[in-house]
């Protein structure tokens, strides 16, 4: 049986497994043998390309340099062109937000200051001033110190008013 | 042979089929060509020809704008204490299309958000029909409280969304409510200053333009910020506002008036420091109020002032040199009859010869109108259209009246008797005041302001408060319609003579403590609107003056709108003036210029001069007046019945004693921290003790003349800082 003839080679352990795989088929062919009879062979070849050296190109090394450094260049362009991009919409949301808390922050001083001019109505501290007991200074009770007016302006002195006329 | 007939059979077939192809291809072509013609001639007439148009209807479509409201501007006072001021607020709409029980909903947002009784607009049943009524939106409530909004946001209810809008908060509430206005709810100004400057007050709004979808969803959208309204400064000072109302509510208790007017005027700059008017409504809720009780009665309000014009009888008659204040005039016991007319002083009273001051003090009408006839009507219409009488003031208040007043040539020849003591005239409380200060000032009128001069704003300037100063004088440069009116001495004489009115005469319950004080009272009767006849239970009481006389800083103009009870100026207007006068020269640190009480000096019983009775023609005269006034005047539209045009005489009743209390301060509230002092009584002293005894005192002086020490100022016994300078006269 020739076609259980098995090829040996000095290749180590894949000459053997190769061995044991046809050995394998070998057994198997008695049940293919109601259909087809066909022998398989299994060839090793062995290249060598030890012989083969990349010549040197000087130039084409340059080229690829160059257009390395051009790749890195554009590279980095649009990296930082991206970068301050997205700073900058990060920066924009950031504007936008402390608008909105210095808009926030002008409305609460507007409420204050309603509240400061609802405190500080004239009506209510002299309703409070009631509840407390106390009353409307008398004439010349209250002395500003640092009066407004003006002392040097001239003023006319009044002399003291004559009794009035008898009732008619 | 035989190939021959195929061939040409052939030959013949082809030449019959070619041009059947030919003609086909041509017709699709035709076809074809046609129908892209068509497409083109359309998409040309579409996109070319009605281009503009689809873009419009395009936008119409793809775009909405929204209004963005803009912020109303402040008004503050003098001081820059807030008057009307804008914030946010929420307003609370709902989608229906997100609510499933309506009724449910309604009922919870209702108890919430139905705060106010009388607005129906939160009812229940309101809220309900909304949500029944609106697909996708439907207000619940509009600018809520803080309380509420917080209320509903913690119900959670699915559907109910918030809009922040502005609300317009006046937070002194009544406080010179007439002068403000109000707005209404859609932030249009509807009365007083917000209605007069709205279109600067209300701002430019902004728009935010968005892109939609078909589905109406927003693709994006570009906005255009609104611009805020311009900021105002009032010439009212907020503390003077307050003493002046107190003070008129005080009256209005006790008289229980109709209505009642105090004017406080500045009287070197024409500036209303005050501006009272009662009743009064609050304008935080407007919808409390009645129609009357909007109405500036100050500016939109006339009445026959009676005394009180006497003062422009006699000015004039002083700067024509026509008497002096010396100058004896014959009353006639009390009566005089002019064109037929009878003319008498009051019940009781029977004047003889007086002198001009003297004939003032006592509100004679016979002297006044002895004084007007010496004048000659010519002259004495000029001097009333010098005091700005019969002219719009234009001080910045909505429906400010001109007045009434005829000019000479349709007088009659009574008009000038009855003029001069202040009938067939009628002016507002504003140009009274205005009057006053023009006397007061050296008679210079000054057009009233209520806004102070335009501060650039907006362009990141501060606006910087204007607080009144009191030493001021008249500007260098008189502003847009100053003019003079009388010359300075006449001024001087008015003066002293007002204060004789004051110290003498009818205005005694006007008397301040500490301050010298000049004035005038009048009480007028009004005509019935039903009989066109004076009324014998109708009166305005009122009262003019300023102080202090030495060195005048308030004019004070008050006018008491038919009392109950007793309705002379003397007794109901006078005291206004003086509690007014007294709190508001106490409060602005004017020094005393007479000697200060322990107790009230007012110990009054004023001369008692009754009415005298007008005739009827000068009523026709007054509603003929009525009848020629312009079509937008104020009185021509609202004719209510505080507007009646009144009757005047001459005044004043035995005023009652009033029930002061003597003052039981012991202490000195100084203002400052620094140390206050009594002035020592210098007169009679010789200048050397004069200079030692201030010297000692802490006090400064000012020696004027030779010799002993007869007047000084402050008066003795007034309360100074320390280092105030005292002017000293001496003669010898």
């Amino acid at each position: 049986m020739a076609a259980y003839a098995t090829m040996h080679d000095e290749f180590g352990r894949g000459a053997k497994r190769m061995a044991g795989h046809n050995a394998e088929l070998l057994a198997q062919q008695p049940l293919r043998r109601r259909r087809v009879r066909t022998p398989e062979f299994f060839l090793t070849k062995n290249f060598d390309n030890s012989r083969l050296v990349k010549a040197s190109d000087p130039v084409r090394l340059r080229q690829m340099r160059v257009f390395g450094a051009a790749s890195a260049a554009l590279f980095s362009l649009v990296m930082v062109y991206g970068l301050q991009h997205f700073y900058a919409i990060e920066s924009s949301y950031h504007v936008e937000q402390e608008k909105q808390i210095r808009d926030q922050l002008r409305e609460e001083n507007r409420q204050l200051r309603l509240t400061q001019a609802e405190l500080t109505q004239p009506a209510r501290i002299d309703a409070m001033a009631k509840q407390l007991g106390l009353g409307v200074p008398q004439p010349g009770q209250v002395v500003h110190a640092n009066s407004r007016f003006d002392q040097n302006t001239p003023v006319e002195a009044q002399a003291t008013p004559p009794p009035p006329p008898p009732a008619q | 042979m035989q190939p021959a007939p195929r061939t040409l059979r052939t030959r013949t077939h082809a030449a019959h089929i070619v041009p059947l192809k030919r003609a086909r291809f041509w017709v699709i072509c035709l076809f074809f060509f046609s129908w892209a013609g068509i497409i083109g001639l359309r998409l040309f007439w579409l996109q070319i020809v009605r281009h503009k148009e689809f873009v419009v209807r395009a936008e119409k479509q793809q775009q909405r704008t929204f209004e963005v409201a803009p912020r109303r501007g402040v008004l503050y006072d003098r001081n820059l204490h807030e008057l009307a001021m804008t914030v946010q607020v929420d307003s609370i709409y709902a989608d229906p299309s997100e609510i499933g029980d309506k009724k449910a909903a309604a009922q919870a947002l209702a108890t919430i958000v139905h705060t106010d009784p009388e607005d129906n607009r939160t009812s229940e049943v309101q809220i309900e029909a909304r949500l029944n009524a609106g697909r996708n939106f439907a207000w619940i409530a509009r600018r809520v409280t803080p309380a509420v909004s917080a209320a509903v946001h913690n119900l959670n209810m699915k559907g109910i969304y918030y809009q922040k809008e502005f609300q317009r908060f006046y937070p002194d509430n009544e406080i010179a409510a007439q002068v403000l206005g109000y707005v209404g709810i859609d932030d249009n100004g509807l009365g007083g200053l917000e209605e007069k400057f709205d279109s600067e007050l209300h701002g430019t709004p902004g728009h935010m333009y968005a892109a939609m979808d078909a589905r109406r969803k927003v693709l994006g959208s570009s906005e255009r910020d609104p611009s805020p309204g311009r900021n105002m400064v009032l010439s009212i000072d907020e503390n003077i506002q307050f003493l002046a109302e107190r003070a008129l509510d005080h009256t209005m208790e006790k008289t229980q008036a109709a209505n009642g007017t105090v004017v406080v005027q500045d009287v070197h700059t024409g500036q209303i420091l005050a501006l009272a008017i009662r009743p009064t409504f609050n304008p935080n809720q407007v919808r409390h109020t009645t129609q009357s009780v909007l109405r500036d009665h100050a500016v939109s309000d006339v009445y026959e002032p009676g005394s009180t014009f006497k003062l422009v009888t006699y000015s004039a008659a002083l700067d024509q040199h026509a008497i002096t204040p010396d100058t004896v005039i014959d009353c006639h016991n009390s009566v005089i009859n002019v064109a037929g007319r009878t003319i008498h002083d009051d019940k009781g009273d029977h004047f003889g010869r007086l002198s001009a001051a003297d004939a003032l003090a006592h509100s004679s009408n016979v002297g006044a109108i002895e004084v007007a006839q010496r004048m000659g009507a010519e002259h004495f219409y000029q001097y009333i259209r010098a005091y700005g009488f019969g002219t719009r003031s234009g001080i910045e208040l909505p429906g400010e009246t001109r007045g009434l007043l005829r000019p000479v040539n349709r007088w009659s020849p009574s008009s000038i008797a009855s003029i001069a003591m202040g009938q067939e005239i009628a002016v507002t409380p504003v140009q009274l005041a205005t009057m006053v200060s023009a006397i007061a000032n050296g008679g210079v009128y000054l057009p009233p302001h209520i806004l102070m001069p335009t501060q650039p704003q907006n362009n990141g300037a501060k606006i910087l408060p204007s607080p009144f100063r009191p030493g001021a004088d008249i500007p260098n440069s008189l502003p847009s319609g100053a003019h003079r009116v009388i010359s300075t001495m006449a001024s001087a004489q008015m003066r002293k003579m007002m204060e004789g009115v004051v110290l003498f005469g009818t205005g005694r319950s006007a008397q301040l403590n500490g301050y010298s004080a000049g004035g005038k009272t009048g009480t007028a009767q009004k005509i019935d609107p039903a009989t066109h006849t004076y009324s014998k239970t109708m009166h305005v009481a009122s009262f003019a003056g300023f102080a202090p006389v030495s060195n005048p800083v308030i004019a004070v103009a008050v006018i008491i709108d038919t009392p109950k009870g007793s309705y002379y100026g003397a007794s109901v207007s006078a005291p206004v003036f003086a509690e007014v006068a007294q709190q508001v020269l106490e409060y602005l640190g004017v020094p005393h210029d007479t000697e200060l009480h322990a107790t009230h000096p007012i110990n009054l019983q004023a001369a008692a001069v009754h009415e005298d009775e007008g005739d009827d023609s000068s009523i026709n005269a007054l509603y003929d007046a009525v009848n020629n006034l312009p079509s937008d005047d104020p009185l021509r539209s609202t004719p209510t019945k505080s507007a009646q045009p009144a009757s005047a005489s001459s005044n004043a009743q035995p005023a009652p004693p009033p029930v002061l209390a003597a003052p039981t301060y012991t202490k000195t509230v100084t203002i400052g921290g620094a140390k206050s002092l009594h002035v020592p009584s210098l007169t009679g002293l010789p200048v050397r003790r004069v200079i030692e005894q201030a010297g000692a005192a802490g006090l400064d002086v000012q020696i004027v003349g030779n010799g002993t020490c007869r007047q000084q100022a402050p008066a003795p016994g007034s309360i100074v800082p320390s280092g105030t300078r005292i002017v000293v006269r001496c003669g010898r």
